[in-house]
């Protein structure tokens, strides 16, 4: 396994997409009081597809949602490449999502009403650009959806909608993109599609992956693996494999 | 089943809120209207009591005929004579006589005062020295002691900037009179009699002035004590001549305010019928609120039938809940009423029309109405969506499906739709050009049903008129245009609710603003064909006023002038039937009025016969020759010969009579216009000058050329439109507010797909902007579908009219351009609360799964 997932190491010396430094998140005050970031201190390397993982309460969501400027921190800092997102007011955080970041979502990933082309572009045209075009069309060949570009999501099963979702991810060239439990409403088969799809979006085509899921088949597919702990990173793991993920579950008695 | 409901209605306060707005304002309305002319009745009729408690017994001339349009019943005068006669009755201790006529009071800025032709009217009467019969209390001055002493009401005092000591023009039978104002009277506690301009000479002067000499309109009587009105009006009318009445001063007192109360219920008739619009478009958005929100509720209803709520239970919830928010809405409005009234009030004076109403009468009866109007509009509204959730199967609580059916319609429904739709239209058309007895009656009930016929229809339509009207949107907005469009596509059911409401308020909007405009350029046209003169002096005196004949011969000397003629306007009956008539000298009014002569002869138009118009003439079977039946209310019936039949009634209107019939029947000898058609090769403008040295002894006479006479013709017809845009504003202010209702619903449900185009970039203006434009979309829709039924209503009422003299359609498609625009930019204002409150969305709320 480890062979097959030795090309990132051959790359350059990877830079720093995004990062948290001292992160915390507090819920509540005094007797209520909830840190559901408690301290986190990690970065995200370019062109590799990272894992978060942990246990239901452990952080994972909010610390995705924290980088990637969909919630604030309560104290400490978030980057994407050297921007402190604390510095950033709505509006700023709107363009760069819009402009810098990429999502992928467990459900409800797209727009009811646009059909699959027009999700796929519909960050690009909020930012009124027409995008790459040639990149646009690599990403929907390699997705797999140049048939179904005209059909609404109703229209789609869950994994082609998935899929849609990668491609609007990947459609602005973004420098990172994040993905909360991409798998977690598809089925086995759609899993090991739509996580081959994001695999090569980062060997082939150079993306930075983020990840959070709780299944560990995902996260083998991964380049790492950060696992958290009620608010903390508690441990890390380079090149996973589905056991290997597992043994370490188990080892935190999940 | 009952706390369930309650606390569902506590749960969504804001959807109730703006629900009961709507029931709210029109409840409002409604109990305002009836507070209003509650309000008005009572005045008067305090007013009458007060003005006739100390007359016993009143004699005058039985009534000769009933004037068109409900202008009551017309009578001669009794004669001077009498007055001893009844003074010889025993047990009669004071009898006087009394005086009405025109007389117009000129202010001190040199305007005449009042509004004779659309207005109150303009009043010469007579000074009593007799306490008990003088209805006038002098709050400053003196009472009138010679023929040049006059003594005003306090309301033409204010209007006009006069005081006593002032010296000012009244215009009256014969010259301009030059009067001083010795006092300024109430009537009874009133500043005016029903908001007429009234001077007050001595009894000698106004008999000469106003009246007849030797003539009084009516006698009025003092009882000695001890004797009762019955027995005292018994023991009078035992000496008087035929053709004249002794009434009881109960018996006027109660005439008159009957005589009130009905034109009253013309003008509570009228106030209503915006009042029931505006309900009615509160029941539309009452409607559409609770199908929305039984459609949210399917799982919460299918979980209530899981655990044992029988359908019944689930329906009486809905019904119970509507019951409950039509009863807080219909009280809160029943509250606001009050403030309505008076806001009614104020408006209606700022068109220019006063209400005399003093202090405000809350009736019980007053209440009961507009509470009862309000819940039943709101629960007949939530009938179809009660039982709708009360279909909801168990199962439902264990299906994920929300939001009910987004349909297009079924076919029944569009068969249902069309055959409600054909009704209204053949009801309306029926109304207007069929032979029906209550033809108001019928064209409002098809106008309603051309409104339902419309929004049953509505959803059918909704989705290619979104993408219509939406299709230049993506160009333009690019991407939160698209989103926009597509928005208010993807639920034609509730698209299409939303703009029925406003497609009654812009329906009729558009419809009297099509009426107006038709009617305008009616007028223009009947003018510039009609009227083949120059110039005008108006008078606006109306029928039965004026001014001095002798203007018009004196105008008609001067070498700028070719032809002069004074035009007079009165009632009479005629063939049976009550009708304005016009009169003038054949000699000279013909080279000035186009008539059109089809049959008989201008020179045989003489004191005993009349010229009638063609259509008439038909429609009564009258040929050259025929022997007419006429009443006036001087000489009593007589017979006329017809003499005259034209075709062309543009100015001339249906009947005509020569000067000297008009002198020879009709007391008072008004000019109400003098055309003048100017010499040839005189300007206009020399023409004018010459005119103006001779009217201006004349004063609030209106010197005019033939633009602005038209103009003049024109102008009371903005003042309507002024007003009912005002009172139909309130319909489209609850349509907006059904928009800004549906837009935060359909928002609720979307909050998931708002949080989505959050997150992946779309700032918070292109939010706004997107709900700004789907609003815009709905808006659009309702007031294009309005405007295609008011010009239908504007073009089947103006061919109803068109022998009414209405022979002019016109669009004015400028004036519907602003509506659209204005309809636009309301959706956009209505998009202004639920966009905020969606850019406000949590956007983690809507991306963090459940």
């Amino acid at each position: 396994m480890t062979s097959t997932l030795s090309a990132p190491v051959t790359r350059a010396e990877p830079t720093v997409a995004a990062r948290t430094a001292d992160a915390s998140k507090v819920y509540g005050r005094g007797q209520t009081e909830v840190r559901a970031l408690d301290g986190i201190t990690v970065d995200f390397l370019a062109q590799r597809f990272t894992a978060i993982m942990g246990p239901s309460g452990s952080g994972k969501s909010t610390l995705l949602h924290c980088i990637a400027g969909l919630d604030t921190l309560t104290s400490g800092h978030a980057y994407i490449g050297e921007q402190d997102l604390s510095s950033l007011n709505d509006h700023q955080l709107t363009i760069l999502r819009r402009d810098r970041v990429g999502f992928i979502f467990q459900a409800y990933n797209l727009v009811p009403t646009l059909t699959a082309i027009e999700n796929v572009t519909l960050p690009l045209r909020l930012a009124g650009r027409s995008g790459d075009r040639a990149w646009i069309d690599s990403v929907i060949t390699t997705m797999g959806l140049a048939d179904r570009l005209q059909h609404r999501p109703s229209e789609l099963s869950g994994g082609q909608q998935q899929r849609v979702a990668v491609a609007r991810a990947l459609a602005t060239k973004p420098q990172i993109i994040f993905a909360d439990e991409p798998t977690g409403n598809l089925d086995s088969r759609s899993s090991g599609e739509v996580l081959a799809f994001m695999r090569q979006a980062v060997d082939e085509m150079g993306q930075t992956i983020v990840m959070v899921t709780h299944d560990p088949r995902a996260a083998g597919f991964a380049d790492r693996v950060i696992f958290l702990a009620d608010g903390r990173v508690v441990d890390e793991m380079s090149d996973p494999t589905t056991d290997k993920v597992l043994e370490r579950m188990k080892l935190f008695g999940e | 089943m009952f706390s369930t409901t309650l606390k569902s209605l506590l749960a969504h306060k804001f959807r109730m809120l703006a629900t009961a707005m709507a029931v709210t304002l029109g409840v409002a309305f409604m109990a305002g209207t009836l507070v209003l002319t509650d309000t008005m009745r009572q005045t008067f009729d305090n007013l009458f009591a007060d003005v006739y408690k100390g007359t016993d017994v009143v004699v005058r001339a039985h009534a000769a005929f009933e004037a068109p349009q409900g202008g009551g019943a017309q009578r001669g005068r009794v004669d001077a004579a009498l007055i001893p006669r009844i003074r010889a009755v025993p047990g009669v201790s004071v009898a006087e006589g009394g005086i009405f006529g025109y007389a117009r009071l000129v202010g001190k800025n040199g305007k005449a005062l009042g509004n004779p032709t659309n207005g109150a009217p303009v009043l010469g009467t007579a000074w009593s020295d007799t306490p008990a019969l003088n209805p006038f209390n002098l709050v400053q001055g003196s009472p009138p002691r010679t023929d040049n002493e006059v003594v005003i009401d306090k309301k033409s005092a204010g209007d006009g900037h006069l005081a006593v000591g002032d010296t000012t023009t009244v215009l009256v039978l014969g010259p301009p009179q030059r009067v001083r104002v010795v006092g300024i009277a109430k009537f009874g506690n009133a500043d005016s009699p029903g908001g007429a301009t009234t001077v007050i000479f001595t009894r000698a002067a106004a008999q000469r002035l106003v009246a007849e000499p030797g003539k009084f309109d009516t006698i009025d009587v003092v009882a000695a004590p001890g004797v009762s009105q019955t027995e005292l009006a018994r023991r009078i009318a035992s000496v008087l001549p035929d053709g004249t009445e002794a009434l009881t001063g109960k018996a006027i007192t109660a005439e008159s305010q009957s005589a009130i109360r009905k034109a009253l219920s013309f003008f509570n008739t009228f106030l209503l019928i915006f009042a029931v619009i505006a309900l009615l478009v509160g029941g539309f958005m009452m409607f559409n609120t609770f199908a929305i929100t039984v459609a949210q509720r399917t799982r919460e209803n299918g979980l209530l039938r899981a655990l044992g709520a029988s359908r019944r239970q689930i329906l009486g919830s809905v019904l119970i809940e509507a019951f409950l928010v039509g009863l807080i809405a219909s009280l809160v409005g029943i509250a606001a009423g009050v403030g309505v009234a008076i806001g009614l009030k104020n408006l209606l004076s700022a068109v220019g029309v006063e209400i005399p109403a003093q202090g405000v009468v809350v009736r019980p009866g007053t209440e009961v109405i507009a509470l009862a109007m309000g819940i039943v509009v709101t629960m007949a509204a939530a009938v179809s969506p009660a039982r709708k959730a009360a279909k909801v199967p168990p199962i439902a609580a264990m299906q994920l499906g929300m939001a009910g059916s987004t349909g297009y319609g079924s076919k029944q429904r569009v068969l249902v739709g069309s055959v409600v739709l054909a009704a209204g239209v053949g009801a309306l058309l029926w109304g207007l050009f069929g032979d029906v007895s209550q033809p108001v009656r019928l064209v409002g009930a098809g106008a309603l049903l051309v409104f339902f016929g419309v929004s049953i229809l509505g959803r059918t339509v909704a989705l290619p008129l979104s993408r219509l009207i939406g299709a230049p949107l993506p160009r333009l907005r690019g991407i939160t245009g698209e989103i926009a469009r597509e928005n208010a596509m993807r639920n034609p059911k509730r698209t299409a609710a939303s703009a029925s409401a406003l497609m009654i308020g812009v329906g009729l909007v558009g419809f009297i603003t099509i009426f107006v405009s038709s009617a305008k350029a009616s007028i223009d046209d009947s003018i510039s064909s009609g009227f083949t003169g120059d110039i005008v002096l108006d008078t606006g005196g109306g029928v039965g006023g004026g001014v001095d004949p002798a203007l018009a011969e004196r105008v008609a000397k001067l070498p700028e002038v070719a032809a002069a003629a004074g035009l007079r306007q009165g009632v009479a009956q005629i063939g049976g039937s009550g009708t304005f008539l016009q009169a003038g000298d054949p000699a000279t009014l013909f080279s000035i009025m186009r008539i059109d002569p089809r049959a008989g002869s201008v020179d045989d138009l003489d004191a005993n016969s009349l010229a009638v118009y063609d259509q008439t003439a038909r429609d009564k079977h009258w040929t050259i020759g025929s022997q007419v039946p006429a009443v006036f209310a001087k000489t009593g019936p007589r017979t006329l010969r017809v003499a005259l039949i034209y075709s062309d009634n543009t100015q001339a209107g249906n009947y005509l009579l020569s000067r000297s019939g008009y002198e020879a029947n009709f007391a008072g000898q008004f000019d109400s216009r003098v055309l003048i058609k100017k010499a040839p090769g005189v300007s206009t403008a020399a023409a004018l000058a010459a005119v103006r040295t001779v009217s201006r002894d004349y004063p609030g006479v209106e010197l005019l050329d033939k633009a602005q006479y038209t103009h003049n013709q024109t102008a009371p017809f903005d003042q309507l439109l002024a007003l009912i845009y005002a009172l139909l504003g309130l319909a489209i202010v609850i349509a907006l507010l059904g928009i800004a209702n549906t837009l935060a619903l359909s928002i609720t449900e979307r909050t998931r797909e708002v949080g989505l185009l959050r997150a992946v970039g779309m700032t918070r203006s292109q939010l706004r902007s997107a709900i700004r434009w789907e609003s815009v979309i709905i808006a659009l829709q309702g007031t294009v579908l309005g405007l295609v039924i008011g010009v239908f209503f504007g073009w089947s009422l103006v061919a109803a009219m068109h022998d009414q003299g209405i022979t002019v359609f016109r669009i004015p498609l400028l004036s519907l351009l602003v509506v659209v625009l204005i309809a636009a930019l309301a959706g956009m204002v209505a998009a202004v609360p639920p966009s905020r409150r969606a850019a406000r969305l949590d956007v983690l709320r809507a991306v963090v799964s459940d």
